[in-house]
């Protein structure tokens, strides 16, 4: 099956995701699907916490989510939610208690992309090294149409799927890759077929991973190993 | 998490040196940092920094009915929120006394100062109007964020392509950009805003366009927002520095100046970034 620019049904679109070096943050990335990014995000902290939201065992995680026109409602302040949520498998939170961390994420295209935001916030906070993480949280989008699954649809393809979703992994390494998070919704899907997407998303997300990797490999101007082509 | 006050050593250093006209990142005491302006995909999509301080304006457009007490006239609303991207110290939810600050600059450089033609959007009298949405989202706060905010709205404005709107009687069809080429919008004039800094030593000379660390440790400061024809459309001063006439119509000259010269860079800037779009011609 052919889709309209051309990729293979399993195909993501080439990957942009840059550093963004913000000033007064300590650490910012952009990511998107396609050739402009598609989600600015932002962290910094451990930082001094509000005392309302001080946690004697923890940190505190702050998520804002900004749409890209408007004033932010109750979609971000879900899409904050999971965020926060889903970045908090990764994070230690314990190893800096009673303080807050903030990670705002910023949408730089109208419909807003979470899977793109979930690979933003990830950077983010690999570029602020500021916070332990146990591994890294990728996402990739997954659509299902009558013929077959695709992987990364684009705005128009989404309006001919008959279910979709994000399915967010924990990678800790080539052979522990977990999914941790997924909003597959849709008319007339059943318990195989999701399993078959989230399989599907679980390849796919292998190549969002190594993308990152390979940025900050660039970053830091460090080899990439020779480990990292093993198989599954 | 309220700012740091600039420690003592940063303090004293930054007042002496100033007093010999330098500056900390070299710049002359009258010397803007140069803008640097990035488009993005969609129309009316604009990063705009200054040195580190960056700020992103976007519109958007929708059609709604006009309010009665101007029937002939579109609206522009201005959403100008910091969030703790530009800077830790920024909190949602509460405006701090730079939010407010530039929220009500902006109001008046883009809104009153009659910059937009908003009989110009109107498509029908009394019923349709268009209403224009600009959002502006401070990226990082290296000082300065005001101007930055002011030219990234304005820039975006002139960036923006509303789509054709035909109207038969009272039929209304809205030409997707595919159709036919979007129309851009009616600009007046292009107001720019420059802030000079006043320090506590009278003898010290204002800067222009401050960075951080000379923005906390003003006395006072002065924005003047005007276009290249030497047109002011606001003159604003807070803090309390004393200034006297002559002097504040020598500032307001080096402001025309500098406009004229941003005025220079927005224009080269709007005209590549055309020039570089796909515009297919049937």
């Amino acid at each position: 099956m052919t889709r309209p620019d051309g990729r293979s049904p399993h195909d993501i679109r080439p990957i942009t995701a840059e550093f963004d070096d913000l000033a007064r943050v300590d650490g910012s990335a952009r990511f998107g699907f396609g050739s402009t990014p598609s989600a600015l995000a932002s962290f910094t902290g451990p930082i001094e916490v509000r005392l309302a939201a001080e946690n004697p065992s923890r940190l505190s995680l702050d998520v804002v989510v900004r749409p890209l026109s408007g004033i932010p409602g109750t979609r971000e302040k879900k899409t904050g939610s999971v965020l926060g949520s889903v970045l908090k498998q990764s994070l230690v939170m314990e190893a800096n208690p009673r303080t807050a961390v903030v990670l705002v994420v910023q949408s730089l295209t109208d419909e807003g992309s979470l899977a793109s935001m979930i690979n933003a916030s990830t950077m983010a906070c690999m570029a602020s090294a500021s916070v332990p993480m146990r591994g890294v949280v990728c996402a990739v989008d997954v659509g299902m149409t009558d013929d077959d699954f695709i992987v990364d649809p684009s705005p128009e393809e989404k309006q001919h799927t008959s279910a979709s979703g994000c399915f967010a992994f924990h990678i800790q390494g080539l052979q522990r890759v977990e999914c941790i998070w997924t909003n597959w919704t849709g008319s007339g899907f059943d318990e195989q077929e999701l399993l078959q997407a989230r399989t599907i998303a679980r390849e796919s997300v292998i190549n969002v991973w190594k993308t990152l990797k390979e940025t900050v490999a660039r970053r830091e101007k460090l080899p990439l190993e020779a480990e990292d082509e093993m198989e599954i | 998490m309220r700012p740091p006050s600039p420690s003592i050593p940063e303090k004293e250093f930054v007042f002496d040196a100033l007093k010999h006209s330098l500056r900390l990142d070299g710049r002359l005491p009258l010397e803007m940092r140069t803008p640097a302006l990035s488009f993005g995909t969609e129309l009316g999509c604009v990063e705009c920094s200054l040195g580190k301080t960056r700020v992103l304006a976007n519109i958007d457009a929708k059609m709604v009915k006009p309010t009665p007490e101007r029937p002939f006239e579109g609206m522009l609303s201005i959403h100008s929120e910091i969030s703790p991207m530009a800077a830790s110290e920024y909190e949602i939810g509460r405006p701090s006394e730079e939010e407010v600050t530039i929220t009500r600059m902006l109001d008046k450089v883009l809104r009153r100062s009659d910059a937009l033609d908003k009989e110009s959007l109107c498509i029908i009298a009394g019923q349709r109007v268009w209403h224009l949405r600009l959002t502006l989202h401070f990226l990082a706060d290296a000082g300065n964020l005001l101007d930055c905010a002011c030219m990234a709205g304005i820039v975006a404005l002139k960036h923006f392509r509303r789509p054709e709107v035909e109207v038969v009687g009272d039929e209304v069809t809205v030409h997707p950009p595919t159709e036919r080429a979007p129309v851009p919008l009616a600009i007046h004039h292009t107001p720019f805003c420059i802030s000079f800094a006043f320090f506590p030593d009278p003898s010290t000379q204002p800067v222009i366009d401050p960075s951080l660390l000379e923005q906390r440790l003003s006395a006072g400061l002065m924005s003047v927002a005007l276009n290249a024809q030497r047109e002011l459309c606001v003159v604003q001063k807070l803090g309390g520095v004393p200034l006297a006439p002559d002097d504040l119509l020598a500032y307001i000259n080096v402001a025309v100046a500098k406009a004229k010269e941003l005025d220079v860079i927005v224009e080269e800037a709007l005209k590549k970034d055309w020039s570089g779009r796909h515009v297919e011609v049937r």
